[in-house]
């Protein structure tokens, strides 16, 4: 008896089980609904000035945080419309995943919040630390989730990077700048990619 | 070698494709017939054919609804086939523990 297969079955088993504990909801209606928040959330400071570290930072927190209790709804929408638990392993591993970035996030944000006056012209860098981290919470849940998650996150590392590096060129009000950073990428990206699962996951499940 | 554990695998799970569709629905609570087909790229035929004996077994449920207009038919591990899973899963560990006792 080869004694070899006995294990390889294991292996072969529990990679099936890995594949199909893949988070199947459907990501197109929370990227497009996401991208919808950020762009109207982008709009608002043309008609009310937000101009402090303190109000930047608040303003985007408060849309991160909406945007997030929408997407969580929408996937709970669609758990019961499938009969399914919302809180299944999927969706928990998917979590854990997003968490640790996300929350630095968070504290970077709440940084500027609590301590505003220390800090001058500190917006744009918060916007580019935002895209990059947001960034590696979405490649750390690709590996739960199809690939193209993981090109989109990388993505956002990437252009957070730029933005970095892009800071000593920004000409004029870097705050004006900055939210307009954060309407493209966290809005226009979003409704984009949205756009584009909505065509291409609708294919797969028919 | 004791051939006991060997023995005792269930032959129904053994063949290599319904143990493959074992291992999908185990790690879900149901999953649909042409998620099944396409995650291990299996005919219709093959798929029908290995969740007809899965069913005749005991092991597998099915419930049938409507999806977009569609027909669509979603498959579940019942009790015993989740019993008879994880006892050829606990078999398989026994001869690889042997194997390695060698």
């Amino acid at each position: 008896m080869d004694s070899n297969w006995a294990s390889d079955h294991l292996q072969t088993i529990r990679t099936l089980m890995e594949r199909s504990a893949v988070y199947r909801r459907a990501l197109a209606p929370v990227m497009l609904s996401s991208g919808f928040i950020g762009i109207a959330a982008a709009i608002v400071p043309c008609f009310k000035l937000i101009q402090s570290n303190r109000g930047f930072a608040a303003f985007w927190m408060s849309v991160g945080f909406v945007t997030l209790v929408t997407a969580y709804v929408l996937v709970r929408r669609q758990a019961l419309r499938e009969q399914e638990p919302f809180w299944s392993p999927p969706t928990r591993r998917v979590t854990e995943a997003l968490l640790p970035p996300l929350i630095a996030g968070c504290a970077a944000g709440l940084f500027l919040v609590v301590f505003d006056h220390f800090v001058q012209r500190a917006t744009w860098l918060l916007a580019a630390s935002w895209l990059a981290l947001y960034g590696c919470a979405l490649n750390a849940a690709s590996f739960f989730t199809p690939r193209g998650i993981k090109l989109f996150g990388r993505a956002f590392v990437f252009a957070g990077i730029a933005l970095l590096f892009a800071w000593p060129l920004v000409p004029g009000d870097q705050t004006r700048a900055a939210h307009y950073v954060m309407g493209a990428a966290f809005g226009v990206l979003h409704v984009a990619y949205g756009g584009y699962l909505y065509f291409t996951e609708r294919r797969r499940r028919a | 070698m004791n051939p006991e554990p060997f023995l005792n695998l269930d032959r129904v799970i053994h063949e290599k494709g319904r143990l493959a569709i074992m291992s999908l629905l185990a790690a879900s609570p149901q999953l649909l017939f042409t998620e099944i087909r396409d995650t291990l790229k299996m005919t219709d035929g093959n798929v029908t054919a290995h969740l007809r004996t899965l069913h005749e077994a005991g092991y597998v449920a099915f419930t049938k609804s409507m999806e977009a207009g569609r027909a669509a038919t979603s498959y579940a591990l019942t009790p015993t086939g989740r019993k008879a899973f994880a006892s050829y899963l606990d078999l398989l560990e026994q001869i690889v523990e042997q194997t390695r006792k060698k």
